[in-house]
């Protein structure tokens, strides 16, 4: 039995484990003992905080298998993505270059720095045991994120964003770095993601350069890179455009990997969350039903399961004792459910923009 | 020989000249409305029928020997007046991370129209049958080259605070320019020769609609492009020596299109302007060695008149004695002076 539930201190060794394990590495989640046990820290006060806007706020959650008695999934939450630092993206933007004299019209192409995502939150730093890819365990620990944001919004921007890792090549290494970043840092891409990952994102994109870069001046590698997303992530990227997220102008600074964002009401989990009171049942009576998330109503006690979404004649969620003691939750008490199915994901990027 | 303003009947010789600058010498178009045009308004520039700060003075460098014009020099008043007037800059920035262990400068190309207003030396054609090695020693390119300056010391009060002169930058053996193809060919629809006539012609507006507006990080452009900032072309090399003597300087602007430098200096500045004196001509008789035997002596002493409309320069002899130039007969007639009149002269 899965469950997603905030991060203690006892899980360091596994957060240090599937921070190793992160294809690619992820920047917001360095294989770096001290740095993963400040995140849980942050994450703890973060639980027991009383917030009334989002600041500078962490949600460490991980995906337990009690069967195993393992952690072997996390996921965070960034209450802002750039509350205390700015958040660095690129913007891509088109410039028309036209003269009327000669006739001509010119698209040109450029990326320039920006601090626009930094007010959204950011769903980021997800790390899954391979055994669990492609199974349901892997769609809760990435969306029971929703179910948490749905019963706290205070704590959160309305817009929510997810920066993807970027296209590496089969060396691990980024074209994208090597025809931008490297020119100014002289170091490679593993090297600065763990540099970054350690201090800093934005304490390099200090450093970068702050003018806009045009396309045409970067390599072919370099600008097929822009927006694409590392290919052990399509399905996930999918996913999150089927759950409503959409591409947009912005990509990851190093990598040049999508950034795609979400207002929450344009959502599927949050539009089709709803509370049921719940009933308990024994597993082998309970009636056949689509999977579903259902998350418990207690903040820093904040518990995630998928199970069948069997609904009594009266509305009532009938959970088997096994899930509601995981839950923690008796009889009659209330417990947000959303269908775990998604329709088929629409890959636009939003003209309205961010 | 004698440098002179261009003359309205000078049209048919203009264009032989135009004919004969090729490729990369894009002020002179073999396009004789266009031509006309020029003269008319130098003419009118020298008349001084035109606003002062819109004037282009043109000149010819003259042989008398057949009447033919064997070259050409200009000096714009100011530029970017009427079109904006456009170089890169080339600068530095400091990208440093105490942290990261990180100290560099990067290069950066910035768009920049600081030169609006500054004069301009320009347009300088030496046609080859009058600067052979053979003929090296009659320093015809060093006199279309200085006369300007004796102009713009006599008529100091037309010009303004600073000069410029552009260079010709680097260009491969297929012609082709590595900076321009690396950099402006992204941005222009246009072969290299195209943009560049365009902009001789004063068309350049153009320039600006399609330019790139942000600073460019010279890391982004290759190797081969990087190495042309600044440089110039070899047949420029004695062009900019000779101006790099006057004490004109490189300060870190570059041609948009070929990269090539543009040299500066403040106009009091130059050797030629600061040097140059003002003398009284006495005519005396022609001593044995005139200039123009062949005794192949490379001359030294420069001299105009101090007239506009009239302008002359020419090499002499012989230098002055106290504020009095003895001038063979040849050469005042050459000047068109008499005794008494005054002249502007220079030690070269």
């Amino acid at each position: 039995m899965l469950v997603v539930r905030p991060a203690r201190s006892a899980d360091l060794p596994a957060l240090e484990r599937l921070a190793g394990t992160a294809t690619p590495r992820l920047t917001n989640l360095p294989a770096h003992r001290d740095r993963l046990e400040e995140r849980i820290t942050r994450s703890q006060r973060s639980f027991s905080r009383a917030v009334d806007f989002p600041g500078d706020e962490h949600y460490t959650f991980v995906l337990e298998d009690r069967e195993r008695g393992e952690v072997v999934g996390t996921a965070t939450i960034r209450a802002q993505a750039g509350a205390v630092d700015a958040y660095y993206t690129y913007r891509q933007e088109t410039l028309i270059h036209a003269s009327q004299q000669l006739n001509v019209r010119r698209e040109v192409q450029t990326l320039s720095l920006s601090h626009e995502v930094s007010e959204a939150s950011l769903l980021c730093a997800l790390s899954l045991d391979p055994r669990y890819k492609g199974t349901s365990a892997e769609s809760l620990l990435r969306r029971a994120r929703l179910m948490f944001i749905a019963q706290y919004p205070e704590r959160f921007a309305d817009l929510l964003a997810v920066a993807f890792p970027g296209f590496l090549d089969e060396a691990g290494e980024s074209p994208f770095w090597a025809s931008v970043g490297e020119h100014f840092f002289q170091r490679g891409y593993q090297e600065i993601n763990h540099i970054a990952g350690v201090r800093s994102k934005s304490f390099i994109a200090e450093v970068m350069p702050q003018f806009p870069l045009y396309l045409p001046l970067l390599t072919p590698p370099a600008r097929a890179a822009i927006g694409r997303e590392h290919p052990d992530h399509e399905s996930a990227l999918e996913e999150m455009l089927a759950e409503g997220f959409v591409r947009s102008r912005h990509v990851d600074i190093f990598d040049a990997g999508p950034v795609i964002k979400g207002e929450r009401e344009r959502l599927e989990t949050f539009r089709r969350a709803s509370w049921h009171p719940v009933r308990i049942r024994p597993a082998a009576s309970l009636p056949d039903a689509e999977p579903a998330m259902i998350a418990n109503q207690k903040l820093g006690e904040f518990r995630c399961v998928v199970a069948r979404y069997a609904l009594s004649p009266t509305g009532q969620l009938m959970l088997s004792p096994e899930h509601a003691e995981i839950l923690g939750v008796e009889e009659g008490r209330a417990v947000l459910a959303a269908p775990l199915a998604l329709p088929d994901a629409i890959d636009a990027l939003d003209e309205g923009e961010l | 020989m004698r440098i002179r303003p261009i003359a309205r009947g000078d049209l048919d010789g203009l264009q032989a000249l135009s004919r004969q600058t090729g490729v990369g010498f894009t002020s002179l178009p073999d396009n004789r409305e266009f031509l006309a045009s020029k003269i008319e308004s130098a003419a009118r520039a020298f008349e001084e029928r035109t606003p002062v700060d819109d004037r282009l003075y043109f000149f010819v460098l003259e042989d008398e020997d057949n009447g033919e014009l064997a070259g050409c020099c200009a000096i714009e008043a100011q530029v970017g007046r009427e079109v904006p007037f456009y170089h890169y800059r080339l600068g530095t920035l400091a990208h440093s991370s105490v942290q990261l262990d990180l100290h560099r400068t990067i290069d950066t190309l910035f768009l920049s129209s600081d030169h609006t207003g500054d004069a301009e030396v320009a347009s300088l054609f030496l046609r080859p049958e009058y600067r052979g090695a053979d003929r090296r020693h009659e320093r015809n390119g060093a006199l279309l080259s200085k006369a300007r300056w004796l102009f713009m010391a006599q008529f100091r009060d037309r010009f303004p605070d600073k000069v410029l002169a552009e260079m010709r930058g680097v260009f491969n053996k297929e012609g082709v320019s590595p900076f321009w193809e690396n950099l402006g060919s992204h941005f222009f629809p246009l072969e290299f020769n195209q943009a560049d006539r365009l902009t001789g012609l004063g068309q350049k507006s153009f320039i600006g609609e399609l330019m790139p507006k942000f600073p460019i990080y010279t890391t982004f452009l290759s190797k081969e492009a990087q190495a042309c900032i600044g440089e110039v072309h070899e047949h420029t090399r004695p062009a900019l020596e000779m101006l790099k003597k006057e004490g004109l300087r490189w300060e870190g602007y570059i041609d948009i299109f070929d990269a090539g430098p543009t040299v500066e200096a403040y106009i009091d500045d130059v050797r030629a302007v600061r040097n140059s004196t003002l003398c009284r001509v006495e005519v005396g008789a022609e001593p044995a060695t005139e200039l123009g035997s062949d005794t192949r002596e490379r001359p030294e002493w420069l001299v105009s008149t101090t007239a506009m409309v009239g302008f002359c320069a020419c090499w002499v002899g012989r230098g002055p004695e106290g504020e009095v130039i003895t001038l063979t007969e040849t050469e005042a007639r050459r000047l068109g002076v008499g005794t008494g009149d005054s002249v502007r002269v220079l030690s070269t």
